[in-house]
């Protein structure tokens, strides 16, 4: 029989499946936290740490991702204090100085209130969110493709730089990676950046109450499990 | 050789030990620790072992080769006994010397002595050398008595003696509660509470636990955990078997770097010696304790000395860490509970079981107690392994055991704790070398190294080498790490080049919290702080880099410029033989200049000129 716990995201108490992260339990209540790595099903890395939220234990606040965190009885969870949305905030930024050519990507910092980016912008075509590789490993058995080399050389490729005989081709590791979405305006060129303002109807609307779901677009990037 | 059945069969055979070296009326004892090797301590050992042998003084002299000795400036070293003559810098053709007249007839070779820089006189003994009088060295003293390969050295000294005390009379619980006493906290640089930690493993649910020596040292300029691996082995392997007794685990690692060649080798000899004399395999010394230990060889990945990217490179996995958010004494090794602890640590576990907490807890300071390793290297003249209570000063480090400066400039900063420590400057020497004292300052004890900086030092290049460091070192999975370290190392690279602008330096400081407060292991939460102590306490140089584009050390090659002083020019034409790029021109007996379009600031000129006529602006 399934067992539940009860947590308390900033002040609501949820009712919650025992086993379950606290992106999911504050997802299913509708409580928005940005988040790029995380997919529904697969297991998480907590890589991007968009999803940081503040888990107070003993009075002490500590920041932690909320998609490695699995729910405990009687756990207080802050998602969108003012120190947590200007980490996000920050963390954005960096993601999409990156790679400010995917609409995901920007979309992500959209939400999380990223209006002007502090570093040179660099065109990468992918933020290592491994995405398609948990997705071939785990749904697919395949294996197919991974990380190579580590920090800066880190990226994603197939075994040996061949295609690996065990993809299947289904082409899912495409479907779930927040690049491939065409950009509104296309990549950028160098001396032309800047940082795509077309969201902003959506963002008046958001900024009003940043920690809920409004079923907005801003999701459909990275498929947002609410979107 | 059989095993022990029991504690008293170890007494004995430590007794019949003893009883056999009485008729030894001499002991050679000769460093042979990575830093003596490179200075040809293996030549000297076989010249010596030869001389011996062709005097037929096999039996009566015993040669040691040891482990380090901690005076690696000096290397190779040698302490002659009786007598603790303690000779320096010695040859392979100084062996014969040394046994004709200082083995045989006790005489002391001036030549070979120890001169101390200040007051220029020759000194016998090692006790009387300052670096080593201003020292309270525990661990590291056992060294100079036991050869690494030699499991006998070690059982004579009373090695194991405290194992076989813990599981003849004491139970799990009570061994954490006397560790807990102690106070002894982590030696790897988090400094947590020792007995707290086995206390949450022994408490965590599961039959299957494991104890893990983490020997994966990679901090520039440190090397403590390598030297105690390599010098006395069975020290460490005998503190994994008291903890691994006082969290009930049966099954312990050690891992070790391969880059550490001697060190594999020696950890690897002990344990088949100590399973050949039953301290290792199943039932030892007549308990119903079962303990075996493995050694695996870290392939060099810096982040692979964080607990859990050291698991994952245990299991066979890639070297990343995973997220702590159940803490490895519950869901460890193997999603087993897991100790994992440093070399040091583990280190200074039998003595405390041996000599009780309380002896342990009598050296240190309020909150940090027992001995740490420290090494010394950089501008500083005696560089080496120092081991101090805590709570000793950093300047008594600096000045009394490290000597001062090497060079004629003043030390202006020391950087602890590696590339997750800061830079103190030198207003904060009179620190205590303390957890809590160094973390309140920005810095940190860390694993222990200490890099020393004089006044010829940038630290806006400090910064930028450990940002090098660290991006190099960086896994790279999660974003605030990869990308925080990565866009700090371009502003950094910037301000060195003279490219930097006044808003750099709220953006690096607002980064850096970000990076410490997001970043999913221990790596990237302290990667900045090399950054945050430069910016906290040398504010001026990185500002004097922005405004007014200077490196008030001389580094920055993009921000200096070399020039040469016609009035101290004697046109001796070294410097303009020296230059690679044919950039100073000049005619015999004329001073010569430097053409600024060809000189690409190497400094070898500056270097050359033994006139000071060349300088740096």
């Amino acid at each position: 029989m399934l067992q539940y716990v009860t947590i308390n995201m900033d002040g609501a108490l949820l009712r919650v499946a025992k086993g379950t992260s606290v992106l999911d339990a504050a997802l299913e209540y509708g409580v928005c936290i940005p988040h790029l790595c995380h997919v529904p099903n697969l297991s998480d890395m907590g890589a991007c740490r968009l999803c940081i939220v503040e888990h107070v234990v003993n009075g002490k606040a500590k920041v932690t991702t909320s998609c490695t965190l699995r729910v405990q009885e009687g756990m207080v969870i802050k998602s969108n204090t003012d120190k947590i949305q200007r980490l996000r905030r920050n963390i954005a930024e960096l993601l999409v100085a990156e790679a400010p050519n995917s609409r995901a990507i920007q979309d992500i910092a959209a939400r999380c209130g990223v209006k002007t980016v502090r570093y040179p912008f660099r065109n990468e075509k992918c933020v290592l969110c491994g995405r398609c590789v948990r997705v071939c490993k785990e749904m697919f058995a395949a294996n197919a493709i991974g990380f190579v080399g580590r920090g800066k050389e880190r990226r994603v490729a197939s075994p040996f730089g061949k295609l690996s005989e065990f993809c299947k081709r289904c082409n899912t590791c495409l479907e779930v990676c927040p690049m491939t979405i065409t950009p509104c305006a296309g990549p950028m060129k160098p001396g032309e950046e800047y940082l795509c303002n077309k969201c902003e109807s959506q963002l008046m609307e958001i900024a009003s109450a940043p920690d809920q779901c409004f079923f907005c677009d801003l999701g459909e990037g990275f498929q947002c499990s609410r979107h | 050789m059989t095993k022990f059945a029991n504690a008293a069969a170890l007494e004995g055979f430590r007794r019949e030990l003893l009883r056999q070296r009485d008729s030894i009326k001499g002991t050679v004892t000769i460093c042979g620790g990575t830093g003596c090797q490179t200075s040809q301590a293996k030549k000297v050992i076989d010249a010596l072992r030869a001389e011996l042998a062709r005097r037929g003084l096999t039996k009566e002299i015993h040669l040691r080769p040891t482990g380090c000795h901690g005076f690696c400036e000096q290397g190779p070293l040698m302490v002659v006994e009786p007598g603790k003559v303690f000779y320096c810098h010695i040859t392979p053709d100084d062996a014969a010397e040394i046994v004709e007249k200082t083995v045989i007839k006790g005489e002391v070779i001036q030549r070979l002595l120890y001169t101390d820089p200040v007051s220029g006189k020759k000194i016998h003994s090692e006790d009387d050398i300052p670096f080593y009088r201003a020292q309270d060295r525990q661990l590291l003293s056992q060294n100079r008595q036991v050869n690494p390969l030699d499991i006998n050295d070690y059982i004579a000294i009373g090695g194991y003696a405290s194992l076989a005390k813990t599981l003849a009379k004491m139970k799990p619980k009570s061994v954490i509660d006397e560790v807990a006493a102690s106070g002894l906290r982590g030696r790897g640089g988090g400094g947590f509470p020792t007995g707290r930690k086995w206390l949450e493993c022994h408490d965590a649910p599961g039959e299957e636990k494991y104890v893990i020596c983490n020997a994966d040292e990679g901090d520039p300029g440190a090397y403590m955990d390598r030297c105690v691996l390599e010098g006395n082995p069975h020290l460490v392997l005998e503190g994994m078997m008291i903890g691994a007794f006082a969290v009930g685990a049966s099954q312990g690692y050690v891992y070790v770097r391969n880059e550490y060649p001697l060190a594999v080798e020696h950890v690897r000899a002990a344990v088949d010696q100590a399973r050949e004399l039953g301290l290792l395999g199943e039932k030892i010394l007549g308990s119903r304790f079962s303990f075996d230990v493995e050694i695996a060889r870290g392939g060099g990945a810096f982040v692979c000395g964080e607990s859990t990217a050291l698991m994952a490179s245990l299991e066979g996995t890639v070297g990343e860490p995973r997220a702590k958010d159940v803490h490895t004494v519950v869901d460890g090794l193997w999603h087993k509970p897991t100790v994992l602890n440093n070399v040091e640590t583990w280190a200074n576990v039998p003595s405390i079981m041996g000599k009780g907490a309380a002896w342990f807890k009598a050296k240190g300071s309020k909150g940090s107690k027992g001995t740490k390793i420290l090494a010394l290297t950089g501008h500083i003249k005696n560089t080496g392994l120092v081991e101090v209570a805590m709570g000793t000063p950093l300047r008594t480090v600096l000045y009394d055991i490290g000597g001062g400066p090497s060079r004629s400039k003043d030390i202006k900063a020391v950087q602890t704790g590696g590339p997750s420590g800061g830079c103190l400057p030198a207003s904060k020497f009179d620190l205590p070398v303390d957890f809590d004292a160094l973390y309140d300052a920005g810095s940190m004890v860390g694993s222990g190294g200490m890099v020393v900086m004089d006044q010829g030092t940038c630290m806006v290049d400090v910064a930028k080498y450990f940002l090098d460091f660290l991006q190099d070192e960086s896994c790279g999975k999660c974003v605030p790490c990869r990308l925080g370290i990565d866009r700090m190392l371009e502003i950094v690279t910037a301000i060195s080049e003279g490219r930097g602008k006044p808003e750099h330096l709220p953006l690096l400081e607002d980064l850096a919290e970000t990076m410490s407060l997001t970043a999913l292991c221990g790596l990237g939460k302290t990667a900045a702080n090399p950054v945050l102590s430069t910016l906290r306490y040398f504010r001026d140089e990185y500002e004097a880099h922005i405004k007014q584009g200077q490196c008030p050390a001389g580094v920055c090659q993009a921000l200096i410029e070399y020039n040469i002083d016609e009035s101290k020019c004697t046109a001796c034409g070294a410097c303009l033989r020296a230059c690679p790029y044919h950039a100073i021109q000049g005619k015999k007996k004329e001073p010569h200049h430097i053409v600024a379009a060809q000189c690409q600031k190497c400094g070898i000129c500056h270097a050359e000129c033994k006139f000071d006529a060349i300088q740096v602006a």
